[in-house]
């Protein structure tokens, strides 16, 4: 998420907007956020609607201790401005690969125009 | 004269496989030879990966490297004699705790953060705002103890603008509550620091450029 922080200004050329996306509650969001002055939105999905969409969440253990499926993985999606997803990967992001990526993206993108 | 042929056709099959040995060996001696990550220069600094270039401590310390991502660049460490934990490092770090580009913001933040998780209540005790390698820079001085852990540390911190981020240098020691804190070790870390020469465009530097001439 810091490191996300750190690279607005690169996203904002890249014109992309970073989401954060967590099953944590609306006010649990606003003090994580800024702890860390994050400056840029927060997702509170309680039900894990969204981490279901992008294969985010587990239906398999580790389940809490009511034996419910409720955990989300850590996961990067980038959706392109036609709403398709075009990149997925687990676990902490590579901030260098995202950048590039996103300037494939746009590179891509102005040429279609 | 069958066992012969038999003996003479085992023969035959060895030399096969040696021959198939030696061409799989030297394959093997063709491949490209990577060069070495430090190299010494004649200006008595050492070029690391092509990339910076700056005074190597003297013997005793250790290089930490940076091979798979992680939270400092490059950095070197050294066990000195002592009880547990007497130790020092430093390090040239290119993403400090913090986003703000603004160096007063970052500094405040950075506060907050560092030795947060060792459990030592690190306080302040200097804030500077000079130019360090020829850059727009604060030094910070921090240090503290945690008398659960019995342990105190006392760090130099350098935050230093480099073009559009801020990059830092850190020296951290490392003492059990009743040992001494040595001077030698920031003396080798100000060498380093002072002495260290970016040797080409970093990624965000290169990206940068990329996006101005896409017109981004």
């Amino acid at each position: 998420m810091e490191a996300h922080n750190r690279d607005l200004y690169l996203y904002k050329r890249l014109n992309a907007q970073v989401l954060g996306v967590s099953m944590d509650d609306p006010v649990t969001n606003k003090h994580f956020a800024k702890s860390l002055d994050l400056q840029f939105p927060l997702i509170s999905n309680v039900l894990p609607w969204m981490g279901m969409k992008y294969g985010a969440y587990s239906p398999t253990p580790p389940f809490r201790p009511d034996g419910t499926s409720n955990w989300f993985g850590r996961r990067t999606v980038i959706i392109d401005k036609n709403s398709i997803v075009r990149y997925i990967k687990d676990g902490s992001p590579e901030n260098q690969e995202i950048l590039m990526f996103l300037l494939k993206l746009e590179k891509e993108f102005r040429g279609k125009k | 004269m069958q066992r012969n042929m038999g003996i003479w056709r085992i023969l035959g099959m060895m030399g096969v496989i040696g021959a198939l040995l030696g061409l799989l060996g030297a394959c093997a001696t063709v491949e490209p030879k990577k060069p070495p990550a430090v190299v010494p220069t004649d200006r008595g600094t050492v070029m690391y990966l092509e990339k910076y270039e700056f005074k190597y401590p003297p013997e005793g310390w250790r290089m930490m490297r940076n091979v798979e991502g992680g939270d400092f660049e490059l950095g070197f460490m050294k066990i000195e004699k002592g009880d547990f934990p007497t130790q020092t490092t430093f390090m040239y770090d290119e993403q400090p705790y913090g986003s703000s580009r603004d160096l007063e913001k970052r500094a405040d933040y950075y506060c907050t953060k560092f030795l947060f998780n060792s459990g030592i209540e690190a306080k302040v005790t200097k804030r500077e705002k000079v130019p360090v390698i020829g850059r727009e820079a604060i030094i910070l001085e921090m240090g503290g103890e945690n008398p659960v852990q019995k342990e105190k540390a006392k760090s130099t911190i350098y935050l230093i603008k480099k073009g559009n981020r801020i990059v830092s240098f850190v020296c951290t020691q490392w003492r059990p509550l009743t040992g001494t804190f040595s001077q030698e070790p920031f003396d080798h870390f100000e060498a380093f620091v002072q002495g260290f020469k970016f040797l080409k465009k970093d990624f965000y530097e290169q990206l940068e450029e990329e996006l101005t001439q896409a017109g981004l």
